[in-house]
C-alpha cells in the first residue's frame, strides 16, 4: 500500500501527458480533409503535364498553368461562397436546400432590375371595360446602377431567408422540408418572372435568360468620350484612339511601348519556335512515308536532317504603332463601376503581369499573357471566409452557433437567443447565395433560370468532406475551405488521368463524402465520450 | 451548525401548481437557509422536480408565494429567475459536449470586446476565471480548452455547478445530480456540495433519491408525496427509519417488508 503513495501532492494537471510538438498538428480534425486535398492537388498537377513531356514540377502542366489556377479557383471559389453558408447553418444544426434556387433567383432578380429598372407596383382589380387587374405604381427607379440592383436583390433574398428560419423556428417542422419547399417555389417564381418579362407583345411566352446586358464592370470614363464601354473604345475609328492618346502622359506611354514591344517579340519568337516545330513534325511524317515504302537513302537523308534540326527563318516582330498603345492604354483605364468590378472582374493583374513580364510563366502557347488575373469571386470568398472564420470562432456569436447545434437545450438554458441564432444564420446562406449570382451575373452579362441547379447539395457535401456533422455542433471554416477545394479540384484531377473516365471523380467524391461523413462521427463520438 | 436567527433565502408558502386539472403540487410550502443543504425527497412522481422547475421560471405557479430575500418574486422565464440570484443545476447540466470547458463556462454570458454578438471573446481571461472558479470548489481542471465530453461525469456536475454559482446564484438548486455517477464521482459531487455549502452565503436544494446520500450533507429535509409536504425536520431530529419511511410516500417500511416477504 506504500506505493500508490509516492507523491501526495500528486495534480489534475500532472495526468496530462507531454505534447510532441506536431501533435497538436495531428490533432486538428482538418488532417484528413487536407492529406486528401494535398492528393487531389498532386494528381491534377502531375496528371495534367502532357504525354511524352517530364517534370518534377507540378505547375508545368494544364492543371496548374496560369489559365489552369485561373479557371480552377474560379468554380472553387463559387461553390466555396454557399459552402460557407451552407457549412454554418450545418454547424447550428440546421439545413438549407433553398440555396441553389436562391442563387437562380437572385442572379434573375438581379439580371432583371439591371435590364428593365425597378418598380414598386401593387395590384388591384379593376372593373372598368371589363373584369382585369391593374397596377398601382409607388415608385419605380430607371436605369439602376449595380449596387442598386444588388441592394434590391438582398432585401427580396434576406427576407426569403429570414422567413424560412422563421418558419422553422416557430413552426418546428424539420428545416428539411421548409427548405426543400424553398428550392421548388424560388425556382418556380424564377421562371415565370423570366417568362413574364420576357414576354413579348403578342402575348407569346418568353425566354427563360437573360442576355445583352452590357459589360458593366468594364464601364469606363474617357475624357470627351463620357462612360464607354472598353471594347467600344477600343474600336473607335483610328484618329479619335490617337485623339485620346495625345492625353496620355509620356511615361505612361513608354512604359505601354515597352510592354507592347516586349510581348511582340516574345510572340515572334514563339512563332519562330512553333514555325520549326512544324517543319520538324513534317519532316517526321515523310521519313515514316519512307520507312513504309522502304527508300533506304531517303530515310538516311531525312534522319539526318531531322538530326541536324532546321533552321527556320526568325519571324520578325511587329512593330507597335500608336493605335497599339492607345488599345493597350484604354485597357488600363480603371473601371466606371468598382461595384460591378468588384463581383465580376479581375484581381491580382499586377501580380499575373509580374508573372508574365519578370517571371517569364504566364506565358501562353504563340506567346501571350495566359491569363489576365484571377476571378474576382475568388476575393469575395476570401472576404467571407475570413468573416466566418472570426465569428466562428472568436466571437460571442460563435459560441452561440456551436452550442446552438451542439446541445440546443443547453444553450437555451443558459440563456442563447437560438432561434435568433438560426434565423441569422438562415439570412446568411441567403447572403451567400447572393453573392454567388452577383458574381456570376456582373462576369457573364447574362442569367437564366438554370443557374445556381444543385448548388445546395454540392455545398453541404462540401461542407461534410470538410468535417462539419451533419448533426450539428462541430466543424471549422478551415475544414469547409478544404472540403470546397477537394470537390472543386476533384473533377478536373480525373479529367486528366489517362485511360479512364472522366466521371469517375463522381464516385470517388461519393465515396470521400461516406468515409468523411464516417470519420466525423467518430471523431464527433470520441470527444462527447461515454459519461 | 445552522444560525438560528438568520432569515430564510428562499421562502415557498403554500405553493399550487395544476397541469389542466391534474394537481402537481398541492400547497407546499418550505424555507431554505444560506449555508444550508435542504434535501428534497419523495417518490418518483411526487413533483419534486416540478417544484423546481416553478423555482427556476420555467412553469409559472398557479397560486401560492415565493419569496427571495423577503421580497415578492414571480418568474416568467428562466432569465428571470437566474437574474434573481436561482441557480438551477439541470438533470441533464445544459452542457454542450462539444466545446471547451471554458466555452460551456461563460455559455451565453461571454466576456467579450466589441459590439453585440460580433465582440471578440476574451478567452484568457475566460480561461483563467474557470479554472479558478473550479478550483474554488475543489476541482483542479488541466486544460480549460478541453471538450466537456472529454471530462468525467463528477466534473461536468461541477463545471455546472461553479458556473451557476459564479454568475450569480445564490440558492442553487441541484436535481439529482449523482443519479448518473459511479461511486467514486458521487462521493466528488457531495464533496463539491458540501465546498458549497461551506462557502456560507448559498442556500443549496438538493434532489435525491439516494438516502445515504441526503443523511452525508442535508442540514434539513422535506418529504412530497403526491404533490404535499408529508414531513419537515433538521437532520437531528429525524432517526434514519422516518427518513426512509417518508422517502417512500409514507408507507410503513416494515409493511413492505412484510409484502416483499409474503
Ligand atoms: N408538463 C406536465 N404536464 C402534465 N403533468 C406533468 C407535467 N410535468 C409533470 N407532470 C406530472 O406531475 C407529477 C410530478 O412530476 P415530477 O416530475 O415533478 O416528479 P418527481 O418528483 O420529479 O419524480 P422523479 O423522482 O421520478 O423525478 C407527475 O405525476 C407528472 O406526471
Ligand atoms: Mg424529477
Amino acid at each position: 500500500m506504500k506505493a500508490t503513495e509516492t507523491s501526495p501532492q500528486r495534480q489534475e494537471s500532472d495526468r496530462q501527458g507531454d505534447k510532441k510538438w506536431y501533435s497538436a498538428f495531428f490533432a486538428r480534425p482538418e488532417i484528413g480533409p487536407l492529406g486528401v486535398m494535398i492528393l487531389l492537388c498532386g494528381m491534377l498537377g502531375y496528371f495534367s503535364i502532357p504525354e511524352g513531356e517530364f517534370s518534377l514540377n507540378p505547375f508545368a502542366g494544364e492543371g496548374f498553368n496560369a489559365l489552369g489556377i485561373r479557371n480552377n479557383f474560379r468554380v472553387i471559389a463559387q461553390l466555396g461562397i454557399v459552402a460557407l453558408g451552407a457549412g454554418m447553418l450545418i454547424i447550428a444544426g440546421e439545413f438549407d436546400l433553398s440555396v441553389g434556387s436562391m442563387i437562380g433567383f437572385a442572379g434573375g432578380c438581379m439580371a432583371m432590375i439591371l435590364k428593365w429598372g425597378f418598380a414598386f407596383v401593387i395590384p388591384y382589380i379593376s372593373f372598368q371595360g371589363g373584369f382585369h387587374f391593374e397596377g398601382l405604381k409607388l415608385f419605380e427607379i430607371t436605369d439602376p446602377s449595380p449596387l442598386t440592383a444588388l441592394l434590391i436583390t438582398l432585401c427580396f433574398t434576406l427576407s426569403f431567408g429570414w422567413f424560412q428560419g422563421w418558419l422553422i423556428v416557430k413552426s418546428g417542422i424539420a428545416s428539411f422540408i421548409v427548405t426543400l419547399g424553398g428550392l421548388f417555389f424560388l425556382r418556380g417564381v424564377t421562371e415565370v418572372s423570366y417568362r413574364e418579362f420576357n414576354r413579348a407583345p403578342d402575348q407569346t411566352a418568353g425566354s427563360t435568360t437573360v442576355t445583352e446586358l452590357p459589360d458593366i464592370k468594364n464601364i469606363i470614363n474617357i475624357p470627351g468620350h463620357g462612360e464607354i464601354e472598353r471594347d467600344t473604345a477600343k474600336n473607335l475609328p483610328n484618329e479619335q484612339l490617337l485623339e485620346i492618346l495625345s492625353t496620355v502622359p509620356a511615361n505612361t506611354i513608354t512604359k505601354l511601348t515597352e510592354q507592347l514591344t516586349y510581348i511582340n517579340e516574345k510572340v515572334a519568337a514563339n512563332k519562330t519556335i512553333l514555325a520549326s516545330k512544324k517543319m520538324i513534325q513534317t519532316l517526321e511524317k515523310s521519313l515514316e512515308g519512307a520507312k513504309k515504302s522502304g527508300n533506304d537513302s531517303m530515310v538516311e537523308i531525312l534522319t539526318e536532317k531531322i538530326n541536324a534540326g532546321v533552321e527556320v527563318p526568325a519571324v520578325a516582330a511587329k512593330v507597335v504603332t500608336d493605335i497599339d498603345i492607345a488599345k493597350a492604354y484604354i485597357d488600363t483605364i480603371v473601371t466606371a463601376r468598382p461595384v460591378a468590378n468588384f463581383f465580376g472582374g479581375d484581381i491580382l493583374e499586377p501580380v499575373f503581369e509580374w508573372l508574365y513580364f519578370s517571371a517569364d510563366w504566364n506565358v501562353n502557347m504563340y506567346g501571350n499573357i495566359f491569363a489576365k488575373g484571377m476571378y474576382s469571386c475568388l476575393m469575395v470568398w476570401f472576404i467571407i471566409a475570413l468573416v466566418c472564420y472570426f465569428v466562428l470562432s472568436r466571437t460571442q456569436a460563435g459560441n452561440w452557433i456551436y452550442s446552438t447545434g451542439g446541445n440546443l437545450n443547453a444553450a437555451k438554458a443558459n440563456g442563447v437567443p437560438t432561434n435568433k441564432v438560426k434565423i441569422s444564420l438562415f439570412m446568411f446562406t441567403a447572403f451567400c447565395a447572393t453573392m454567388f449570382a452577383a458574381c456570376q451575373v456582373f462576369e457573364v452579362n447574362t442569367a437564366d433560370t438554370a443557374k445556381g441547379n444543385l448548388k445546395e447539395l454540392e455545398a453541404i457535401a462540401a461542407a461534410v468532406i470538410g468535417g462539419v456533422v451533419l448533426t450539428g455542433g462541430f466543424g471549422t471554416i478551415l475544414g469547409i475551405i478544404l472540403g470546397t477545394i477537394i470537390f472543386g479540384i476533384a473533377k478536373e484531377a480525373f479529367f486528366y488521368i489517362p485511360g479512364i473516365d472522366g466521371s469517375f471523380y463522381r464516385v470517388f467524391l461519393g465515396a470521400v463524402l461516406v468515409a468523411a461523413a464516417l470519420t466525423n462521427e467518430n471523431i464527433r463520438k470520441r470527444i462527447i465520450g461515454g459519461v | 451548525m445552522i444560525d438560528k436567527s438568520q432569515k430564510p433565502l428562499i421562502e415557498i408558502k403554500n405553493l399550487v401548481k395544476k397541469f389542466g386539472n391534474f394537481t402537481a403540487l398541492n400547497g407546499v410550502s418550505l424555507d431554505v437557509y444560506p449555508g444550508e443543504v435542504h434535501a428534497l425527497l419523495g417518490d418518483n412522481g411526487a413533483g419534486k422536480s416540478t417544484l423546481i422547475k416553478v423555482l427556476s421560471g420555467v412553469h409559472p405557479a398557479t397560486s401560492g408565494n415565493i419569496l427571495v430575500g423577503g421580497k415578492e418574486v414571480n418568474f416568467l422565464t428562466p432569465r428571470q429567475a437566474t437574474d434573481s440570484g436561482i441557480g438551477t443545476v439541470y438533470q441533464d447540466l445544459a452542457l454542450n459536449a462539444l466545446t471547451s470547458v471554458t466555452r460551456n463556462f461563460f455559455l451565453g454570458r461571454e466576456i467579450k470586446k466589441g459590439p453585440g454578438p460580433f465582440g471578440i471573446m476574451q478567452m484568457k481571461e475566460m480561461n483563467r476565471i474557470t479554472i479558478e472558479e473550479m478550483a474554488k470548489i475543489g476541482i483542479n481542471i488541466s486544460n480549460p480548452e478541453q471538450p466537456v465530453g472529454t471530462m468525467s461525469g463528477g466534473q461536468r456536475q461541477t463545471l455546472a455547478i461553479a458556473r451557476a454559482i459564479y454568475f450569480g446564484a445564490k440558492i442553487l438548486i441541484l436535481d439529482e445530480p449523482t443519479s448518473a455517477l459511479g461511486q467514486k464521482q458521487q462521493m466528488e459531487v457531495l464533496k463539491t456540495i458540501k465546498d458549497v455549502q461551506k462557502l456560507g452565503h448559498i442556500a443549496i436544494i438538493l434532489i435525491t433519491h439516494n438516502e445515504i446520500h441526503a443523511r452525508l450533507i442535508a442540514d434539513r429535509y422535506t418529504f412530497l408525496s403526491l404533490g404535499e409536504v408529508i414531513g419537515s425536520g433538521l437532520a437531528e431530529e429525524l432517526g434514519g427509519d422516518d427518513i426512509k419511511r417518508l422517502m417512500a410516500g409514507g408507507a410503513e417500511i416494515g409493511d413492505l417488508r412484510d409484502e416483499l416477504g409474503a
